[in-house]
């Protein structure tokens, strides 16, 4: 178990490497370097005055070279301009070029400075993921017991009525995407002049315009149920039908299985064999895919935050990929290595608990 | 009125122009343009046309914060600001000299007042008394020579204010680190502008001097621009003005989140404004993206207070919310260009001033902007515009393009028209492209985000371009149109309109001045780079307890006029 997590987290380190190694390679061809310059100095130089100013900013040489100045293998740029100005990698606005260290890379627990945000990489990351968290957790408790319900309830009874009614509202939400499921919903519940708002404005049931907030923008300072409802409904529908399709797949299996039938024959309840012996057994599925959605989240909040305007990782990703922010970028792809193979990791550690048939070595 | 007694003491050019507003030549609106621009100040020129200047509000309520939906762009060195964004937060805390009001006059800020001398090559400026920066130090004549300075400095990458001073600047060499001469590919020294000596003289500690080689009636309107704030002698090339704050104005920076939100809040105690008493305690920027109907659900949920500017179908949206709607008339406008610079497909001017014409600005306008607006004439001066002159309208030709293009084997080629992909700036382009589709043109459309737009916003071929307000016509013309000119995105190198526009910038009368526009704008609209078919109107709502945040035709807040009731 221990070598095995070990060589989990050394995968971990090598595509770590690789990744940010073809995202430094990107991000450093030479019109996104140009697009950085443009957006950093100003979006109207002349092509020689942004040549002068990837020069003064430490963009030119080598690619191996600065990938390893933000490694902090090798040390950081230092420039002295005409006016006798000295600007580095490692100095920032005010220091003493004297005092500044040589190296300052990744090495040294210095993740750089975000272009985009003017806050370092760790600050902006920090910020992005806590709210992004906050969104994960409430899409996961609102999720995860809705779909598997779902599931379970369709799945017990195999072409039930109870099972084509809930089929199809599983089928009718992982067939719709989030900016379509998101805009509806905007307009069924957060707009005071279409859906439901203006009607229960009218009949005086709310007191404010719209039912729902429109935006998500105030959830970063306080999240409450009438801003944050609406993102949180837009990606949990998606995965809700998606999770109790599979969770109903699984459960229809299990429940012809030899044993269930036999349990049956004992003359033990539906109730009893559905709660005691076919439940446990159809998780294993079920839990694989939701651990997976635990990257695709990741990828899904994209849409959602860049909708509702909430300032999450997804938006920070959008955002900075749009400006082209280097240390930013290489920032987040190594977040998202970390994410996705440790949640897998945590995937394939809970196998074994959930199907003692499995071993890990 | 004490000033209407003393007609004697008063800048010539004003009386000149007093005398040309009696005549009927000159607007009420271009005589307060021009006459404060020359060191009038707003209460006098308006007591001149026998009118009262407009009082400020007497009892403004002191407190409260006030929520804008704005984007949040990185702050950088204000000289480098490219957009009117980033210049509306570090307003809080940096001013400007003068300032240019909605109504079209300039008013001192930083600048006590201002006398420009009969032929306009010089000024004599006198700088507020009593101004301190919020670290303590007092504000004096060398600050004002230290910002013009750093103004005229050409060789730093991006520097917007460097080509506004032609008659303060030389041009000089520009050399790298080392002390070595650049060239460029053609081997030839690259030549920057830099401060001429003597050019800028302190005569005391409250009194600074221009003095210019040409004549230059722009030099006030320059100043008023939104790069022109002024940053304290400690500010270093560079620098993000937000990260030490150091400023005259009421407020300070607070949250700075880029794409996020950014506040300003009240200075602290120990900072006297030397204006009194800003009555808003914070004012937060809320960036909304780009998509305008993000902004209409920020003032659903009441996220919001107030916006930066509302367009095309959101007018209505936000009206029927109860909001209150301010408009300014402005000289904002949209130009389809051609890059003759880029692409051989625009060389003739016979084929640029056949598309040219072929575009019926009425049509165009209701399409793209809904109307809101006024049409213009192809030539980049606006009727608010003090020296616009009318030229005889233009003959529209459509059917005329195909004989043109066959003319020159263009028959059959592609003509890629580039623009933003949304906003009124897609609407009009699409409409532009129509037009041409129309008469015959093989048009390619070619959108593209905000994001990668303006990467090569200089370079597309034909592409379309917002252009701000600005208080003369000669401005943009000078900055787009002129072969120097900074923002040069067509490629126009016509010397005799280089030459009238120096000449343009001299001081004349009435008559003459109207003269040389129509020569400028004979000239433009004759070349036929540029497709510019309406003139916008903005727009800006509020909640109705906002007081004071009325539309500014370049899109400034000044900060210290807005209230709550």
């Amino acid at each position: 178990m221990l070598a095995f997590v070990i060589r989990r987290l050394g995968v971990m380190l090598v595509t770590a490497l690789v990744l940010t190694f073809v995202v430094f390679f990107l991000t450093n061809l030479p019109p996104n370097l140009e697009k950085l310059a443009r957006s950093e100095g100003s979006v109207r130089m002349t092509d020689a005055a942004v040549a002068s100013w990837l020069e003064e900013h430490g963009h030119t040489g080598s690619v191996f070279f600065r990938y390893a100045e933000w490694l902090g293998a090798a040390p950081g740029w230092v420039i002295t301009d005409e006016k006798g100005v000295t600007r580095g990698k490692c100095i920032g606005q005010r220091d003493d070029p004297a005092m500044a260290p040589k190296f300052c890379g990744v090495f040294q627990g210095n993740w750089g400075v975000s272009t985009v945000f003017k806050k370092t990489v760790l600050f902006s990351l920090g910020k992005s993921m806590a709210a992004t968290g906050w969104l994960m957790l409430a899409v996961m408790l609102v999720m995860v017991p809705v779909a598997l319900l779902i599931g379970v309830l369709a799945g017990m009874r195999e072409g039930s009525r109870t099972d084509r009614v809930l089929s199809t509202f599983s089928i009718a939400t992982s067939a719709t995407p989030e900016y379509v499921s998101g805009v509806i919903l905007v307009v069924l519940l957060a707009s005071p002049a279409t859906g439901l708002s203006p009607l229960l404005a009218e009949w005086g049931w709310i007191g404010k315009k719209t039912l729902f907030m429109g935006t998500a923008t105030s959830a970063m300072d306080h999240i409450t149920f009438w801003n944050f409802g609406l993102p949180v409904a837009t990606i949990a529908l998606y995965g809700v039908g998606y999770i109790a399709r599979m969770t109903r797949a699984s459960m229809t299996e299990v429940m012809t299985q030899q044993y269930i039938r036999t349990a049956r024959l004992k003359g033990v309840g539906f109730r009893q064999v559905v709660l005691r012996h076919a439940l446990r057994n159809a998780m294993i599925a079920p839990f694989t895919v939701i651990m997976l959605q635990f990257p695709y989240l990741l990828n899904g909040v994209v849409i959602v935050e860049t909708l509702f305007n909430y300032k999450g990782f997804g938006w920070m990703l959008v955002t900075a990929a749009g400006n082209n922010d280097i240390e930013m970028l290489l920032g987040a792809s190594v977040v998202a290595v970390i994410f996705v193979l440790v949640t897998q990791l945590i995937s394939d550690i809970g196998y074994v608990f959930l199907n003692p048939r499995i071993r890990l070595g | 009125m004490n000033d209407m007694t003393r007609i004697d003491a008063l800048h010539p050019g004003a009386v000149m122009h007093l005398a040309e507003v009696k005549a009927g030549e000159l607007s009420r609106r271009e005589f307060l343009t021009r006459t404060t621009a020359l060191g009038v100040s707003a209460v006098a020129a308006y007591g001149l046309l026998g009118m009262n200047a407009p009082a400020q509000a007497a009892d403004v309520k002191v407190g409260g914060i006030v929520r804008v939906a704005m984007e949040t762009k990185a702050m950088k060195d204000p000289r480098l600001a490219d957009w009117p964004q980033i210049a509306n937060v570090y307003r809080g805390w940096l001013e400007y000299l003068v300032q240019y009001n909605p109504d079209g006059s300039f008013e001192g800020r930083l600048l006590e007042s201002w006398e420009a001398n009969a032929d306009a090559t010089g000024y004599t400026m006198k700088v507020r008394q009593g101004v301190t920066w919020n670290n303590g130090d007092a504000f004096t004549a060398d600050d004002v020579i230290f910002n013009f300075t750093r103004w005229a400095d050409g060789s730093v990458d991006g520097n917007a204010m460097a080509s506004r001073f032609p008659g303060l600047t030389e041009m000089v060499a520009k050399v790298d680190a080392a002390g070595a001469a650049v060239n460029d590919e053609a081997g030839n020294p690259v030549m920057v502008t830099k401060l001429r000596d003597g050019s800028v003289v302190k005569m005391d500690d409250n009194t600074v001097e221009l003095k210019m080689s040409m004549s230059d009636i722009a030099v006030i309107a320059a100043i008023s621009d939104y790069p022109a704030a002024l940053v304290h002698s400690s500010f270093k090339d560079g620098d993000d003005p937000a990260v030490n704050g150091i400023g005259t104005g009421p407020y300070v920076p607070g949250e700075m989140s880029v794409g996020q939100k950014m506040t300003i809040v009240r200075a602290p105690e120990s900072h006297k404004w030397w204006g009194g008493v800003a009555p808003l305690d914070e004012i937060h920027y809320i960036d909304f993206g780009t998509d305008p109907s993000a902004m209409v659900n920020l003032a659903n949920s009441d996220e919001i207070d107030m916006n930066y500017e509302t367009t095309g179908e959101f007018i209505d949206q936000l009206n029927t919310l109860g909001w209150t709607k301010y408009e300014a008339v402005t000289a904002s406008t949209i130009v389809c260009r051609f890059n003759s610079a880029t692409s051989d497909l625009y060389k003739e001017k016979e084929v640029r001033s056949a598309l040219q014409r072929a575009i019926d600005p009425a049509v165009v306008l209701e399409l793209g902007y809904k109307g809101l607006g006024t049409t213009a004439e192809n030539h980049h001066a606006c009727p608010v515009h003090p020296e616009y002159a009318k030229l005889d309208a233009q003959t529209l030709d459509k059917a005329g393009v195909k004989d043109v293009l066959a003319k020159y084997n263009l028959a059959d080629a592609e003509f890629e028209f580039i623009s933003l992909d949304g906003g009124f700036e897609l609407d009009t382009s699409d409409a532009v492209a129509a037009q041409l589709r129309d008469a015959g043109v093989n048009v390619k459309r070619t959108v593209m985000p905000g994001s990668t737009f303006w990467n090569d916003w200089q370079k597309y071929p034909f592409s379309s371009t917002t252009w701000n307000h600005r208080p003369l016509a000669v401005q943009n013309m000078q900055y787009a149109y002129t072969s120097t000119g900074s923002w040069n995105e067509c490629g126009m190198a016509n010397a005799d309109f280089d030459a009238a526009m120096t000449a343009a910038l001299a001081l004349a009368d009435g008559e003459k001045r109207r003269e040389q526009a129509a020569i400028l704008e004979k000239i433009l609209q004759d070349e036929g780079y540029i497709i510019q078919p309406y003139w916008r109107s903005l727009y800006r709502h509020t909640k109705p307890n906002v007081v004071g945040a009325v539309m500014h035709p370049s899109m400034e807040h000044h900060h210290y006029l807005w209230s709550l009731a």
